[in-house]
């Protein structure tokens, strides 16, 4: 009878405890600076912080008028986003193409993602595509772009907010958060356009893109030939990517050291030939 | 023994989360009537919603909503309950979670005083872009043309 007791707990030990260990905090671990507050941003204030953001890119890069091809990146882009830690954002992911021959792509955190016309044509496939979008997916989920943001203007907000949950702000709240809010997207967009995330940030998100890749059904080592490409357009005084992310050279070494066996299929040829079909229409 | 064996199992029963209630952290999600993102969906929930969760299955939450049940992903919700009728009446001091959930933290009135002030930024255009987005049975063909896991 002594067995069935330690039977019956083991069992409901692992009844209970994945369970337990799966509850989402999904009001979100940042990584860095902010975490370090009293409590941690959530999913709608990330939003409103990312479409503020996103104004800004936009302030800068004129969006590219191409809804085909716009609607084919978001197909690849949420199919990357339903394999990865977290498939739904407060807002949703969206993915916009930005008419600039500049090699950049921007995370904006809540899920807007910017990809340049430049980035696009490093890909010669839908899986190197698909790793490109994987990598940014991967900083969103990371919460990157909010790791950014100093912990000193998130602590100032939280003692703006106090502890009542009332809906309007008085004028002057709104005055004392919209400084902290001004501050914080400039921390943000000064991460994602002038100074890059940290070495660390970007092998990890190159990590969790080839997990991505790999549950979607991708050839995670397209992420390995999209950075070979890109070692191919680098240059001495390169901007966009080249001026916010580590060397190529080692992202491809680290990335191989990673790829395990996949087995092609004839699917990746109908993928290539419906990349190259929405590519050609694309480039014109 | 086997008293003991069910008063046991009765102590393991509260560290599940049945019967939790969770809230919605995403402007809207759909309940699916099967644990997968192309499911017919039972019924849909927005933002604050707070569902009964029934059990889970892998990163899915099976859940009851209005009188609905069905299947959640794990990343469309929170733990914390919030009772917005309450902390609207001001006499219960919110958790910083709940806070968030009812509408403070950044929120639209910060937006519109940043956009107040910065003019020049087109809103607009990102709202356009909010727009881009594909439907889950236009990405569950996608995914079978394309020989890519559901």
């Amino acid at each position: 009878m002594k067995n069935m007791v330690i039977i019956t707990l083991l069992v409901a030990l692992m009844g209970c405890v994945p369970t337990l260990s799966s509850i989402p905090d999904t009001a979100i671990k940042v990584g860095t600076s902010v975490s370090k507050a009293a409590r941690p941003i959530a999913s709608e204030e990330e939003y409103y912080i990312g479409r503020s953001v996103a104004a800004r890119i936009l302030g800068s890069y004129k969006l590219l008028n191409s809804p085909e091809f716009t609607t084919y990146i978001n197909l690849t882009g949420q199919t990357i986003a339903f394999h990865s830690e977290m498939p739904f954002t407060y807002g949703g992911y969206h993915f916009a193409i930005l008419d600039s021959k500049e090699i950049n792509a921007f995370a904006c955190p809540g899920g807007i993602i910017f990809i340049t016309k430049g980035m696009i044509d490093l890909a010669v496939n839908e899986d190197e595509l698909a790793a490109i979008l994987a990598h940014e997916i991967a900083h969103i989920n990371h919460k990157d772009g909010l790791g950014a943001i100093k912990s000193s203007r998130w602590t100032e907000a939280l003692t703006v907010m106090g502890s009542e949950a009332a809906r309007q702000y008085t004028p002057g709240e709104v005055s004392q958060l919209l400084n902290v809010f001004e501050g914080s997207i400039d921390d943000v967009v000064k991460s994602l356009v002038t100074s890059g995330y940290s070495k660390a940030q970007e092998y990890a998100a190159d990590e969790s893109a080839l997990v991505y890749l790999r549950a979607s059904g991708y050839n995670p080592a397209a992420l390995k030939d999209v950075l070979k490409n890109l070692q191919s357009k680098s240059t001495p005084t390169g901007g966009g990517v080249f001026k916010t992310h580590p060397s190529t050279e080692d992202r491809i070494a680290k990335v191989n050291e990673r790829l395990t066996e996949y087995r092609v299929t004839d699917f990746f040829k109908i993928r290539s030939k419906r990349f190259s079909e929405h590519y050609n229409v694309f480039s014109r | 023994m086997r008293k003991t064996v069910f008063i046991m199992l009765l102590l393991f029963i509260p560290a599940v989360v049945y019967g939790e209630t969770m809230q919605v952290i995403t402007k809207e999600n759909a309940i699916r009537a099967d644990c997968n993102f192309f499911s017919a969906v039972r019924a849909m929930v927005k933002y604050a919603d707070a569902l009964e969760v029934v059990s889970t299955k892998g990163d899915w939450y099976m859940v009851k909503f209005g009188g609905k049940s069905g299947c959640i992903h794990k990343s469309a919700l929170n733990k914390t309950a919030v009772q917005l009728a309450k902390t609207q009446g001001g006499s219960h001091a919110a958790s910083n979670e709940e806070v968030s959930l009812a509408g403070k933290g950044f929120n639209p009135q910060v937006e519109d005083a940043y956009k107040k002030k910065h003019p020049d930024l087109d809103f607009n255009l990102v709202t356009k872009v909010e727009g881009f987005s594909v439907p889950a049975e236009k990405v569950a063909m996608f995914i079978k043309a394309g020989g890519l896991t559901e």
